[in-house]
């Protein structure tokens, strides 16, 4: 214990003062301006709990880790997305090293948006800062189980369909309900994969949900959970677009209420995802999470204009929100017989087709996902995937995963998938994502060329 | 002429510079008691039958407020914080403070109102507890002075004769606590420093020298010493930086170097990269305070000529501390000055006892008297070497808030070391050596620190803060504020204000005639959307006129 108390909290701020999706997007280079501002004067990175590290550039291989970016990383990447994943992977070294005893990257641009497959930008995120620290942690230093719960306001789909099959992740996200907010997705029934039923649990919440109501469903399901989970880490997918003055969304979460959430919680680390209230909420979150990491007093951290009590829910909020606690139990006290029936229904695959929307790129994008139900490994995964935008090429790609500890079946049999897809002329792009030897490659059919990373 | 005098920690070193070259050095010990007169003493030294209606400027550094905070002479201050939402004030290790309701916010808004008769309780508190000097620092109150004026105000007339500081006029730059600890060290200083500046002033006109006097600041910078007294605690580890103008003086320029200062018990260490040295990115620690004083990044290490050598399990330990001076001096136990000696790399002291020195050590490693000297000097270099190359990694590794700065940063190596102080002349070969670096020891390395002070050029910053929706620019350390008319002002805009309000600012400082010499050394730029239009610009200009040598020192 002493020991922990003395480990600083290492903290990387990068606001990317140089990038913006475009001049008035809620993502521009002002978004993290007056939490500059309000850090740097409260002399946070002086105090002797904090230790501020300058970040890096994540490599091309920590990205294919986690995406298949079509047709390439360097195509879906810019330099501030390299330096945002590059933070986590940065404070993920220094965890371990033990310098620090836990972490917050404050940077952007965010991530939790993004999916396995990128062919472009959704939600604002091109690539899951959270998802490629997961990988990270798991293949530099063998981690077995992580949770992630994602606080930020909207349902965090990207994190959720990427780990969708693992019953390793925890993908905890609660988040203002999606019938009234983007992406719209995230209700209870979303529970992950056959294999992992009961590993993805989301909690909707209803608009005007309050720090009270925020902290009933951590006090009563999210803590409760993560204890029977006993993951080796536990991350934080910290968005701030729960407060009460967010242009973007609708909730009723205060500084205090966050600095609390992360007091509870105590997340190895945080990744920043979203939070538009500029100069109203951001300098006060920030400010109140990192003084909660650091065990500092948060106390003093108060927006302008809030008086405790200045919300309340009404009775019907309540009653949805205990509702929804109910069913979310529920899902996790039953995940290992789920699992059971629904493997008993299936063969030796499991198939699903879906749609994804990138709102920000205008993209459509059709997969099939089929996964091998393997009983000596977690199975590899294929997925046929063609995306157009607006009336734009099409582009289409067929990638091939392979889990940490394959089978030597499994292993045969992808490699098998990748090849009788390479130089098939009606496929654009062929990956292999191979995750025990940590070695990607993916083969562009037009051009004939074979690279990797 | 150029006098230029440096109140050092073992002696007090002048000289005189005349048309670009050291023509007359003296020195005396210095008496820590009595800097005035060590002062005097090494001037009269230096200007005995010499023409002083001739002399056209003397610069002075000292230990003075050095040595008043380290021995905890400096005078007692109440300090008064308005520190508004965010941090406990209690988590800074500022000691007692009275804490004041109201509050700024980032954008120089009122977010809470002043409470008028709790000032006044304060400020009788204060009055009742002896107090009569006064530190008020507010938070955010360099973007809006409004309420340090106004408890300003209230204190001063509850406490007519209280000397009372505000924390804008001390610092534009962001970071309350650091502003809050160079206001309180301030107020702490001024009155003695005054004193002092005014017994030199009176000496030198009492001794007919009716040049202008100016006095060395940390970051290499040379001001007057009447306007000095407005920022006594800006002259702290003027020696250091007198050091390292010193050796700009008398090297190569556009170099990146390591200076190397070897002493009996510490090696200080600074760097100069690619002509500029380094500056320490937030401010200067003074003992266990963070300050916002611009000083030159200098790392002392607890190792010397004189350190201590001990063997313990077999492995040699040098250092931290110093037991006397080495064996080979008169001293009682082995130092790397003897280790030096014996190897034949310095001709200081007695041999035949710098052999007896390292026999001792020898004989508790097991090996012979050469041997242990070449471990022992081995050792000195491996820590003097480690500790460099740790100061280039902080410095690669200072974080930056932008995508080029990140990307861009160059990997920096030493072109050379150059060495001053008493230990150098033996040690920084091996250390150049080691770092792949040519070694310096200039041919006035033992009064380097005078003549840096003798030819350092004055220095300036000037912090400019506009917010174009609200119609405003505001420079903090001058409590100015001035219209803005145009919502969508360019930076080229902002840095022509900004030059010419550095040039007035330099006016009034009596440093008027180097403005041209100011750099725009930050600068950037904020659109601000609301919904989605742009409703005005934040724009913050650092204007600096950076350390660097008159220009008619000439030699090199």
């Amino acid at each position: 214990m002493s020991s922990l108390r003395k480990a600083r909290t290492g903290l990387i701020f990068f606001p990317a003062f140089d990038w913006a999706i475009s001049p008035t997007h809620p993502e521009r280079e002002e978004r993290l301006l007056y939490t500059r501002d309000q850090i740097f004067e409260e002399g946070l990175m002086d105090l002797p709990e904090i230790e501020e590290y300058k970040p890096r550039l994540a490599e091309m291989k920590d990205i294919a880790r986690t995406h298949f970016c079509v047709p390439d990383v360097e195509s879906q990447v810019t330099q501030a997305h390299l330096i945002a994943a590059g933070s986590t992977l940065t404070l993920a070294d220094a965890l371990e090293k033990g310098e620090i005893r836990n972490g917050f990257a404050l940077v952007r641009p965010p991530g939790h948006h993004s999916m396995r497959v990128v062919h472009g930008n959704r939600g604002f995120c091109n690539i899951n800062n959270m998802a490629i620290l997961v990988e990270y942690l798991r293949t530099k230093y063998s981690h077995k189980r992580i949770a992630v719960v994602d606080t930020d306001v909207h349902h965090g789909d990207g994190t959720q369909e990427i780990f969708w099959h693992d019953p390793n992740v925890l993908c905890i996200s609660f988040h203002q309900d999606g019938r009234t907010l983007y992406p719209g997705t995230g209700s209870v029934n979303e529970m992950g994969g056959p294999q992992a039923l009961g590993r993805t649990l989301n909690i909707p919440l209803p608009p005007g949900t309050t720090d009270e109501g925020i902290h009933y469903v951590l006090d009563n399901l999210i803590l409760p959970i993560l204890a029977e989970f006993k993951p080796d880490l536990v991350l934080n997918s910290a968005g701030q677009d729960n407060h009460y003055t967010d242009p973007l969304a609708n909730m009723r979460f205060s500084a205090n209420g966050y600095a609390r959430l992360n007091e509870k919680l105590a997340p190895d680390i945080c990744v920043l995802e979203g939070g538009y209230a500029v100069e109203t909420a951001l300098p006060y979150v920030n400010t109140g999470i990192i003084q909660a990491m650091a065990g500092l007093d948060y106390s003093h951290v108060k927006e302008p204009d809030y008086v405790p009590g200045r919300f309340v829910q009404t009775d019907e909020m309540w009653r949805e929100i205990k509702k929804t606690v109910g069913q979310v139990q529920k899902i996790w006290d039953d995940r290992d017989e789920l699992v059971k029936d629904a493997l008993q229904g299936l063969g030796d695959f499991y198939r699903r087709k879906k749609r994804v929307f990138y709102d920000t790129d205008m993209i459509n994008e059709n997969q099939e996902e089929v996964v091998r139900l393997c009983s000596n490994c977690a199975g590899f995964i294929t997925i046929s995937s063609s995306a157009q935008r607006g009336y734009g090429i099409l582009n289409t790609a067929f990638c091939v995963s392979l889990p940490r500890g394959a089978c030597s079946s499994c292993r045969e049999d992808a490699k098998e998938e990748y090849e009788e897809h390479v130089d098939d002329r009606r496929i654009g792009y062929v990956y292999m994502q191979d995750k025990d030897r940590d070695k990607f490659k993916f083969c562009n059919n037009m051009t004939h060329t074979q690279r990797g990373y | 002429m150029l006098i230029g005098i440096d109140v050092g920690g073992t002696t007090t070193d002048a000289v005189l510079v005349d048309g670009g070259s050291v023509t007359k050095t003296a020195y005396v010990p210095t008496d820590h008691d009595d800097l005035l007169k060590c002062l005097l003493g090494a001037l009269d030294e230096l200007v005995k039958g010499v023409d002083t209606s001739k002399i056209e400027r003397v610069v002075l550094s000292t230990t003075l407020i050095t040595n008043m905070i380290a021995e905890g002479k400096t005078d007692p201050v109440a300090l008064v914080l308005i520190p508004g939402p965010g941090t406990n004030p209690k988590d800074y290790s500022l000691g007692e403070a009275i804490i004041l309701d109201g509050a700024i916010d980032f954008r120089g808004k009122e977010i809470e109102r002043l409470n008028e008769s709790q000032i006044k309780d304060a400020a009788s508190k204060i009055s009742g507890q002896g107090f009569s000097r006064v530190a008020v620092v507010g938070k955010f109150c360099q973007r809006n002075h409004a309420h340090e004026l106004k408890v300003g105000e209230i204190m001063a007339r509850a406490m007519p004769e209280a000397e009372i500081e505000l924390g804008h006029r001390v610092s534009g730059q962001l970071n309350f606590p650091r502003r809050a600890a160079t206001t309180m060290l301030t107020v702490a200083t001024k009155d003695k420093y005054r004193e002092f500046a005014e017994a030199v002033a009176r000496a030198l006109k009492h001794r007919k020298i009716s040049s202008p006097v100016y006095i060395l600041k940390a970051d290499g910078g040379t001001l007057p010493l009447d306007k000095s007294v407005q920022m006594p605690v800006e002259t702290i580890f003027s020696g250091p930086a007198a050091s390292i103008m010193g050796v700009l003086a008398l090297t190569t320029p556009g170099q990146t170097s390591v200076v190397v200062d070897i002493g009996g018990t510490t090696t200080d260490l600074a760097l100069i990269l690619s002509g500029k040295p380094l500056l320490s990115s937030k401010g200067a620690q003074v003992g266990s305070l963070l300050t916002q004083v611009r000083a030159f990044a200098v790392k002392s290490v607890a190792i010397g000529g004189d350190s201590v050598i001990n063997v313990a399990g077999g492995c040699l330990a040098i250092g931290p501390h110093r037991n006397g001076p080495p064996l080979c001096m008169g001293g009682t136990g082995p130092t790397p000055t003897d280790a030096l000696r014996v190897l034949g790399l310095s001709s200081i002291g007695d041999g035949a006892k710098a052999k007896k020195a390292m026999q001792d050590v020898a004989d508790k490693l097991g090996c012979s008297s050469l041997e242990a000297a070449q471990s022992v000097v081995d050792a000195v270099v491996d820590r003097i070497v480690f500790e460099v190359n740790e100061m280039f990694q902080e410095w690669e590794q200072e974080p930056a808030y932008r995508i080029w700065e990140i990307v861009k940063k160059e990997r920096l190596l030493a072109q050379s070391v150059i060495g001053v102080g008493g230990g150098a002349p033996a040690l920084v070969p091996l250390v150049a050596a080691r770092l792949g670096a040519a070694s310096i020891v200039p041919e006035y390395a033992p009064v380097a620190n005078a003549i840096g002070a003798a030819v350092a050029r004055p220095t300036l910053t000037l912090n400019l803060h506009i917010d174009t929706e609200r119609n405003e620019y505001i420079v903090a350390e001058e409590g100015l504020i001035g219209k803005v008319t145009d919502k969508k002002m360019t930076t080229e805009y902002a840095e022509r204000l900004a030059k010419r309000l550095l040039a007035e600012r330099a006016e009034r400082l009596g440093i008027g005639e180097y403005a041209g010499e100011a750099e725009v050394t930050y600068s950037e730029v904020f659109n601000m959307i609301r919904g989605w239009t742009t409703v005005g610009r934040l724009l913050d200009i650092r204007m600096e006129i950076p350390a660097g040598l008159l220009p008619s020192w000439g030699p090199c």
